[in-house]
């Protein structure tokens, strides 16, 4: 089995424009980082409903990003400015319960050259600072 | 009259929602407040069931979706969208498509025939086993009153060694020895997965399935677990070399053994006869260029059943490489020209991944086929092929519970009986057996091509 990395989970929603070959992509992450990371592929980061991020951090995810594609192009119109409305909607919802709006962290990429989505989501949790959840004082279970 | 076969099918349902080819993008923002939302009309209510699965976050909407595309005519502001599904794209490979997969999966789901009622869109030729299609010219007679109808349509196949001839003394008694002979109800079985997640509830839902569908398991020896030995008449055994560490009564419980080819073939099929002289003897035999010759050296060395592999995309190993049904072929032809193929049984495996293709290897000259992802398909693998790389499964295939795997499984191979029914009845024929090297019930793309532009001076 890869070996794993410890530390927060990651939940990583990511609009399939930025990267069409996502699925081999990601492989390199999936094995270094094991069960702390998941990737969920949509088909426009518009799709993103704020129930699927607060989902995300209650099933166990610390972190949960949003990779878009940059504004103007989107390929529905304007997907990823409602991304944006939706994620700011989720963040507002978990400050509420007293957690971070950070753990909620929406980026958006330019789509000037191909991207490969694994070097997005490693320059992306490199700047996390976040430590992983404590509820009542217990981490969630994840598989180690 | 012996009994019908029949495989009795009924619904399981999935593990996790079904990946579907399209999905629903549907933004609140702008919306019209309509007194009457285009949501609410939906005939399969699937805005009103909406649903979430948090261990894949695939929403209900897509996997209930019948994509009538009611609601995104109809939506005043246009605010519903529906786009391809990235994860449905990511499927497989360009062998093992995401159509072939998802039709897989709704085979092992419903146990029937996949037709979508919109016709066939797709291109009338390609590589592999869609260079060649079936004459179904002779669809009016035997079906007119369906598959399942009052003339019988058999699958049942032979596996063994057959005599040309029988011998009598003069006093009528009968010289000749009978070799041993499997019938199986149907021409698959099931063989050895080139790659899976850790698979003891995988191979006891394949010995599961297997049993309850009357067909064979090939299982290396070094898997064989003490609570297999009950499925022992269900399984082929994969051995390299003589087993010293089994003793000569567990060879006599099997039923059949599959032996590598090698220099020691025939002095380890004599091994195992000398125990048990009722055994077949397999001989699994890599395709290649050379596969004519030595399937004729041991059909003449007196080898029953010889086992043709191909890689998972049906192609054979070495430089120029054919694909599995040209060169099956080859290898009927040649052993129809030495007089001898008769006598021996062909089985062939390697990238049979739907029901169209086992019907078209037979054709080409097998005598049955060994089925492996499809298999692994049938319990929602995705063939992303994660556990080679030592990733974990995303459907969790290591869990699963071998009673529903075998029961997705004995649905899969139940839709694909139905399917090599329809086509035995279209092309005019009651019995399986004789669909083996038909290859007048068949078009070759590239044969028509040349015969038809020939005349064009085309030499292509």
């Amino acid at each position: 089995m890869a070996q794993q990395k410890k530390g927060p989970v990651f939940a990583i929603f990511f609009c399939q424009q930025l990267d069409a070959r996502q699925d081999i992509n990601r492989r390199c992450l999936e094995k270094e980082f094991g069960s702390h990371i998941r990737f969920f592929p949509i088909p426009c980061s518009g799709r993103i409903e704020p129930l699927h991020l607060l989902k995300a951090i209650e099933s166990g995810a610390d972190m949960a990003y949003l990779l878009t594609c940059g504004e103007g192009d989107c390929r529905y119109g304007e997907g990823n400015i409602r991304a944006k409305k939706r994620v700011n909607y989720a963040q507002g919802l978990i400050e509420e319960i007293g957690l971070e709006r950070k753990r909620i962290v929406l980026i958006s990429k330019k789509i000037d050259a191909p991207v490969s989505i694994d070097i997005l989501v490693r320059e992306a949790i490199a700047g996390n600072d976040m430590l992983p959840i404590q509820w009542n004082g217990h981490n969630l279970q994840v598989d180690d | 009259m012996p009994g019908r076969y029949h495989i009795h099918t009924k619904v399981v349902p999935n593990r996790f929602p079904a990946i579907t080819r399209s999905g629903v993008i549907a933004w609140e923002e702008g919306c019209l407040k309509c007194a009457r939302c285009v949501k609410k009309d939906c005939v399969y209510k699937v805005y009103e069931k909406r649903g979430l699965d948090t261990r894949q976050m695939l929403d209900s909407l897509d996997s209930m979706c019948k994509d009538c595309f009611r609601c995104v005519q109809n939506c005043p502001n246009r605010l519903i969208h529906k786009g391809i599904n990235p994860v449905y794209r990511a499927l497989g490979d360009s062998y093992w498509t995401p159509e072939i997969i998802s039709s897989l999966w709704f085979q092992a789901e419903t146990g029937r025939i996949p037709v979508s009622g919109g016709g066939y869109g797709g291109p009338f030729s390609g590589k592999g086993f869609d260079a060649m299609w079936t004459d179904m010219s002779e669809i009016v007679r035997p079906t007119r009153d369906g598959i399942h109808g009052r003339e019988y349509i058999s699958t049942t196949v032979d596996i063994g060694r057959k005599l040309m001839a029988l011998e009598f003394a003069p006093d009528g008694g009968l010289i000749s020895q009978i070799p041993p002979l499997i019938e199986i109800p149907l021409p698959i079985m099931f063989d050895i997965l080139p790659w899976s997640p850790p698979d003891d509830k995988i191979i006891k839902a394949f010995l599961h399935g297997a049993r309850s569908l009357g067909t064979f398991v090939c299982i290396e020896e070094s898997y064989l677990q003490h609570d297999m030995e009950e499925f022992l008449s269900h399984i082929i055994l994969l051995i390299e070399g003589i087993p010293h560490h089994r003793d000569k009564g567990f060879f006599q419980m099997l039923r059949m053994v599959e032996i590598p080819d090698s220099g020691e073939t025939k002095a380890l099929q004599e091994w195992l006869k000398e125990i048990n002289s009722e055994l077949i003897v397999m001989v699994k035999l890599p395709l290649s260029a050379e596969a004519p010759e030595r399937v004729f050296q041991l059909a003449t060395d007196g080898v029953e059943v010889i086992h043709l592999v191909a890689d998972e995309y049906g192609m054979e190993w070495g430089g120029n490489p054919f694909f599995i049904a040209d060169r099956m072929k080859d290898i009927h032809l040649f052993l129809v020209e030495k007089g001898i193929r008769d006598q021996v049984t062909l089985i062939g495996g390697g990238g049979i991944a739907m029901a169209e293709h086992m019907a078209k290897l037979i054709i080409c000259g097998a005598d049955a086929v060994t089925i492996d992802i499809p298999l692994l398909v049938a319990m929602e693998c995705r063939v992303c092929r994660r556990c080679k790389e030592g990733i974990p499964c995303p459907v969790e295939l290591e869990g699963i519970d071998p009673l529903w795997g075998a029961m997705r499984i004995t649905n899969l191979i139940g839709g694909w009986h139905n399917q090599l029914l329809e086509i035995l009845g279209a092309v005019g024929m009651r019995e399986v057996r004789r669909l083996r090297g038909e290859m007048g019930r068949s078009m070759f793309f590239e044969e028509l091509e040349q015969e038809f532009f020939a005349t064009m001076g085309n030499s292509r």
